[in-house]
């Protein structure tokens, strides 16, 4: 059977594309899947280390495209989970040195080699965009519940459909307290603004920082929440359609609750 | 009156929120956003428009102008154009 290649974009930088495509292509390995994550940011590669795999790193996609090595030269086994692999991006290069068409036919090989394949698209969306969604089947669209990101992630699902693309929504470090108070967009907010189906709701979580400190995956850390909504993303790509979204609820807690309420704590 | 105060305080979260009028600029700006049409579009538009109405009508196509317009939430594609005269129905090339 052929693979999916799905991108992972946002338009906007410095939302979570990158952790998110770690963690669901973790999850989806984790899931039995035969999965790769692509780091496309050529010249700014971040994917290895967020998967603490940087040190494994001898060929990188544009060697792969070129055909300087083999596929499965340049993708890194993960040692910690079965059946997961990282092709990283070259860190010398510039985007130019791949061309959409490049990209079409690397993805005709990609497709055959995994089950599923996660881009982790560079922010902007100029040719390194291009490159990206060349050869896609799907795409994610990661946004914050923030102006700035909602109005990029707009421009970017309006790109997606112009090729075809029907992408989905990941509404990204949510903080449910804030959400209550009145201080945060909700997502039925972000929904009302954007015409676009959702795939998730993650909520803020110091554990990814620390997964990142570390390199090590934040689907392995205990209690992460985020970990969680990025597990239940990837069962609804692995096929758990009806699996519902769950929406972050504020901490309960009666002195925090107290707190906020007289302006002690925000 | 304390009961007031209290009343008060309770409030205080919900209803001043600030995401209120990020939803407000969110809306104006993504409205901004896609009236936006880019300089080879309405280049290409005004080349179409022209041939369209010339296949009808002999135009000054020097004095042709073609605008949008922005209102509050609307824009309007306004085509201004001196006839010098119709084309009668044989000459029509269809």
């Amino acid at each position: 059977m052929e693979g999916r290649i799905i991108v992972i974009t946002s338009g906007k930088g410095g939302v979570g594309k990158t952790t998110a495509t770690a963690s669901i292509g973790t999850a989806l390995a984790m899931e039995g899947r035969r999965v790769a994550v692509v780091d496309m940011d050529i010249g700014l590669r971040n994917l290895d280390v967020m998967m603490g795999l940087e040190n494994r790193i001898v060929f990188n996609i544009v060697d792969a495209v070129h055909g300087r090595c083999q596929l499965r030269q340049a993708a890194i086994r993960d040692r910690r989970i079965k059946n997961l692999f990282l092709i990283p991006a070259s860190q010398s290069d510039n985007k130019n040195v791949l061309t959409p068409e490049d990209m079409i036919r690397f993805c005709k090989k990609l497709r055959s080699a995994f089950d599923f394949v996660l881009m982790d698209c560079p922010a902007g969306i100029e040719q390194g965009f291009e490159n990206t969604v060349a050869g896609a089947d799907d795409a994610i669209v990661i946004c914050t519940p923030e102006v700035a990101s909602v109005r990029d992630a707009d421009r970017v699902i309006g790109l997606l459909y112009a090729r075809s693309i029907t992408p989905r929504l990941v509404i990204n470090r949510i903080i449910p307290d804030m959400v209550e108070n009145g201080d945060m967009l909700s997502h039925d907010d972000v929904l009302d603004v954007l015409s676009i189906d959702l795939i998730g709701l993650v909520q803020m979580d110091d554990r990814v920082i620390v997964a990142t400190n570390t390199g090590t995956p934040l689907i392995l850390q205990k209690d992460s929440a985020a970990g969680e909504a990025f597990q239940r993303i990837a069962k609804r790509l692995n096929g758990q359609y009806d699996l519902p979204i769950i929406v972050p609820i504020p901490s309960k807690s009666i002195w925090k609750t107290i707190g906020t309420r007289f302006g002690i704590r925000k | 009156m304390i009961n007031g105060i209290f009343r008060k305080l309770m409030k205080s979260g919900g209803k001043s929120g600030s995401k209120n009028v990020a939803k407000q600029r969110l809306k104006f700006a993504l409205i901004y956003d896609r009236l936006e049409v880019s300089d080879d579009t309405l280049n290409n538009l005004n080349r179409d428009v022209i041939e369209v109405i010339s296949r009808y009508f002999e135009i000054d196509k020097e004095a042709f102008k073609l605008d949008i317009q922005r209102y509050d939430d609307v824009s309007a594609l306004v085509v201004n154009t001196p006839i010098i005269a119709t084309k009668h129905k044989n000459k029509l090339n269809l």
